[in-house]
């Protein structure tokens, strides 16, 4: 039984679940941000449809040169800007898994480095106000899953994306819409909610 | 040490490659939180993590398939129990390189995707995975298109499992979809299949000779045969022929099922067969691929009316087989048992190229699927297959397999009945039979129960008994003979006599004495209101005597069934129409092409050095290929004298009423299970009853005992006293017996 590996891994586990709070606040503001953006990219390829359904040379528009051409430019930019827009937003969100990654792995690690010195009786020993060691590293690893798996499956929605796939475009906010999982949001909240005494121990 | 019990994975834990573990197991094994760990299980191995379990009980184990060996994907282990001893502890080192293949969902994602962004994905995946060379990843909890990671090689090499951070380089060897790597996973359970040599041959041929070798077929300025088209009757194989070969060649395999096509809407039917060849135009993009469309004469029937819905169906076929542009890896085959009802524009070159006939087996076809069926079975080494194929004539592949399975399930009886032998014998193949008969003569209209009679059970008649086995039996049984003699078996045989003389018993006995299959007709089956309908009535029932060759035709009362040209008062009455099928049928011009079965083998003279049951059954095979016609009659005069000319029926047996000792022996057998009272002397008994006939003696003894059994109800001795000076010969029959002479 070595006490100071033990404090030192407690020490360790506040620091990342901490973390885990911080950067759940985050996630959360980044991804209210993006919805509006995806709206908007749904919208211009609503309108991107309904030019293409349209023969602007039966209409009385017809008299503006290149309408066609001219609106199609301008909705591509648009979309563009709005993708654009949300890369940035993506990237804050990847910052949010990264420091998740990052903290979990460093406890992992810290915990493999001590690992002969605690004995699994230690590690899966809870109290009243304090979790096992081994739960918690499990909750650490799932809110790190959870972010990793929210963010690839927002990213391959994002990047699978084509300008010629007018049905893609437009289900886009409907399809980010349903990655959104509240439970395992929750369950986030129910693990921070968990370790609340711990931390303030 | 206790076994462990093999429970299903909590939800939370789904994707996280964690395996629960009791912590004393845990520290038992020397293992950590979340060191890695290899779970064998009887169909492949699972690397994992180990975790405690959340109540910290022992005795349970829950394992996450993240990284698994390929046998597991398809069949997750469930109920069971592991020793503990087997999980053994693995080292995992930080892996520097990985190479992998990428399996997605869908086609249209692996075509549109760029390979960096797949890349990019994969990493991201991948990283925190415990993996083992040749093992694969399921990727299914990303809700992604990738599905699967197979992991093709590691580096360091010096370790086969490793760990994969975000420095590990990830290269990808492919990207396949998940339809063709199943396809091939399947590969490895092979079906066995008997007696289709030469067919699935020249199947292979066609869908390898393209991958093989593409230049020369393009320098000569062919285009490959593009659509085959399986005819046969069902059971014989043809679905599974095309799975086989299929999985053999590695090609993938899109199935199409006529009634599943079809959809209610207008246009839907239409839609889903785009869809379908969609399907494996994409799939033949990444390799051979093969179009299976079964049933296909439900699927496009001959177009008929102007607007039935089947017939924008069956345009659309053919417009699709028109337009495939890629021949070259995209083979489409096509089953079917009634050829006939298909639409003749679909049977040309360009469309169905080829069409492949599989008959009913033949003996050594039998013999080879037994033998296939046999294999996986505790078989006896007394059960003698060539036995067991002679004895199954007409029989299809499926009605073979029903046959093994019976057997086995009587040997599974006699086995829980205690007996305790594991193996399965003749006498169960034997009981068998009597329960599977062949399927091909279902539906047929002379079907009859065979009751089981033997020559003994025939008294006298010794010399007519010999013709018909020359006629029948000896061909059958010693075609070696018959060849070196320049012999052919006959055609028909006609018996003819007097009524009651045993000839309907005759062909009973020889037809179970030589184990054919034996079809009897009379006037009610042949005999329809329909104008032809008898006529086509009789071609079917020859057709399908043909297929199960060989096969006895008994047509009992000739006389009355076939009429004769010369004396009829009607030329053209349904008897004569009759007789004209049935001279066609013996004797005509040939077989129609769908009745071909086996492949034409001709006797050669070299190959001596075969063993001689092998040699003995290729010779039956070859010269047991027709059909006997039986025809009894007591009128040979009403018969027309084409039946009756050498060639059709060429052996005329008469029946002749019993002479005496003929008598004696009737009267012995009918006598066998009654009490005879010590005064009756048969041989007096002989010579009162002249011209008694055969019925009218086993009638004599009924009587007799009938008398006995008035005189004295109780008696437990019953004697046959006295002839019964009632009963006389039909006045009939003498004047027959003149009219034979």
């Amino acid at each position: 039984m070595s006490k100071p590996a033990l404090t030192q891994l407690h020490q360790a586990l506040r620091k990342s679940f901490q973390s885990l709070e911080n950067s759940q606040t985050l996630w959360r503001s980044v991804l209210s941000e993006c919805s509006p953006l995806l709206v908007s990219l749904g919208n211009l390829a609503e309108q991107s449809r309904a030019l293409s359904n349209v023969q602007i040379s039966n209409t009385p528009l017809r008299i503006f040169p290149d309408l066609e051409e001219r609106l199609r430019f301008k909705l591509l930019q648009e979309t563009d800007t709005v993708l654009g827009k949300l890369n940035e937003k993506m990237s804050s969100l990847q910052s949010a898994r990264d420091a998740i990654s990052n903290q979990v792995s460093a406890v992992s690690q810290l915990y493999e480095q001590n690992a002969d010195s605690l004995d699994l009786l230690t590690v899966s020993e809870r109290s009243a106000t304090a979790p096992s060691i081994a739960d918690m590293l499990e909750w650490l690893q799932d809110a790190e899953r959870h972010y990793r798996q929210q963010f690839l499956r927002r990213k391959a929605l994002l990047q699978t994306l084509r300008a010629d796939n007018l049905s893609l475009l437009e289900s886009a906010p409907k399809r980010w819409e349903s990655l959104e999982s509240s439970s395992a949001e929750d369950n986030i909240t129910d693990i921070l909610c968990k370790v609340s005494f711990f931390m303030e121990s | 040490m206790k076994l462990l019990k093999l429970v299903s994975v909590d939800p939370v834990d789904r994707g996280s490659q964690r395996c629960r573990l009791g912590p004393q197991l845990m520290s038992a094994l020397g293992l950590s939180v979340g060191s890695p760990l290899l779970v064998p299980v009887p169909m492949g191995t699972c690397l994992c993590t180990a975790w405690p379990r959340h109540d910290l009980a022992e005795g349970f184990l829950q394992v996450d398939l993240k990284c698994s060996s390929s046998g597991l994907m398809s069949h997750p282990p469930t109920h069971l129990n592991l020793d503990p001893g087997q999980l053994t502890p693995v080292p995992c080192l930080k892996l520097n390189r990985i190479k992998i293949t990428v399996v997605v969902q869908s086609f249209e994602f692996k075509k549109h995707t760029p390979y960096r962004l797949v890349h990019e994905l994969v990493k991201d995946m991948l990283k925190g995975v415990y993996v083992h060379e040749k093992y694969v990843v399921n990727l299914e909890d990303f809700d992604t298109e990738i599905i699967y990671v197979v992991i093709e090689n590691t580096s360091p090499d010096s370790a086969c499992a490793g760990f994969i951070t975000s420095k590990t380089g990830v290269e990808i060897a492919g990207i396949q979809t998940v339809q063709h790597y199943r396809s091939h996973l399947q590969d490895q359970h092979k079906v066995p299949l008997g007696g289709l040599e030469e067919v699935s041959a020249s199947l292979r041929e066609m869908l390898v000779l393209p991958l093989l070798y593409p230049h020369t077929l393009r320098s000569l300025g062919v285009s490959c045969p593009r659509g085959v088209l399986l005819v046969g009757p069902p059971g014989v194989g043809k679905t599974l022929l095309v799975r086989t070969v299929v999985a053999e060649v590695g090609a993938s395999l899109v199935v199409v099922r006529g009634p599943e096509v079809v959809g209610s809407r207008p246009g839907e039917s239409e839609e889903t067969l785009r869809a379908v060849f969609d399907r494996a135009r994409a799939a033949a993009e990444e390799g051979p691929c093969v179009l299976f469309l079964d049933e296909l004469d439900s699927l496009c029937p001959k177009r008929t009316g102007l607007s039935a819905p089947e017939n924008r169906l069956v345009a659309q076929l053919l417009t699709l087989m028109d337009g495939m542009d890629q021949p070259d890896h995209f083979l489409i085959v096509g089953a079917t048992n009634q050829p006939d009802s298909l639409d003749v524009a679909l049977r040309r070159p360009g469309r169905f190229d080829r069409e492949v006939i599989i008959g009913a087996p033949t003996l050594l076809q039998r013999k080879d699927i037994l033998s296939v069926l046999c294999k996986r079975m505790p078989v006896c080494p007394t059960v003698d297959m060539a036995e067991l194929a002679q004895r199954t004539t007409g029989y299809v592949g499926a009605d073979l397999s029903a046959l093994c399975r019976e057997a086995a399930m009587h040997a599974l009886r006699e086995k829980s009945k205690g007996s305790g032998e594991q193996a399965v014998d003749m006498k169960h193949f034997q009981e068998a039979l009597k329960f599977v008969r062949p399927s091909c003569l279902r539906t047929s209209l002379g079907r009859t129960d065979p009751s089981l009679i033997t020559w003994d059970q025939i008294g006298g008649l010794d010399e007519v008994k010999l013709k018909l086995r020359q006629s029948i039996e000896w061909p059958m049984r010693h075609p070696e003979a018959f060849v070196r003699l320049g012999l052919c078996r006959p055609h028909g045989v006609l018996l003819y006599g007097p009524p009651g003389c045993a000839k309907t018993t005759l062909v009973r006995a020889a037809a179970t004495s030589a184990h054919f299959s034996f079809l009897s007709v009379t006037g009610a089956d042949l005999y329809s209101p329909y104008v032809g309908d008898s006529e086509k009535a009789l071609a079917q029932l020859f057709r399908q005597a043909r297929a199960c060759a060989p096969c006895i035709l008994f047509l009992d009362e000739i006389d009355s069934l076939i009429g004769s040209r010369s004396n009829s008062q009607t030329p053209s009455s349904v008897q004569t129409r009759l007789l004209s099928v049935l001279l066609n049928e013996m004797d005509g011009v040939g077989l129609k092409m769908l009745e071909r079965r086996g492949t034409e083998k001709i006797l050669q003279a070299e190959g001596a050095e075969e063993n001689q049951t092998q040699e003995q059954l290729e010779f039956q095979e070859v010269c047991n290929k027709d059909v006997m016609l039986v025809a009894a009659t007591n009128r040979p005069g009403c018969l027309d004298s084409a039946l009756i000319r050498p060639g059709r029926l060429d052996q005329l047996i008469y029946v002749p009423p019993p002479d005496p000792q003929s008598r004696l022996a009737i009267l012995r057998v009918c006598t066998k299970s009654m009490p005879v009272g010590a005064d009756v002397c048969l041989e007096e008994l002989v010579a009162k009853t002249e011209l008694y006939s055969g019925a009218d003696l086993e009638n004599l003894c009924k009587e007799a005992a009938l008398l006995a059994l008035q005189e004295n109800m109780e008696a437990k001795k019953k004697e046959l006293i006295t002839i019964n000076q009632q009963w006389k010969p039909v006045k009939e029959l003498e004047l027959v017996k003149s009219m034979t002479k």
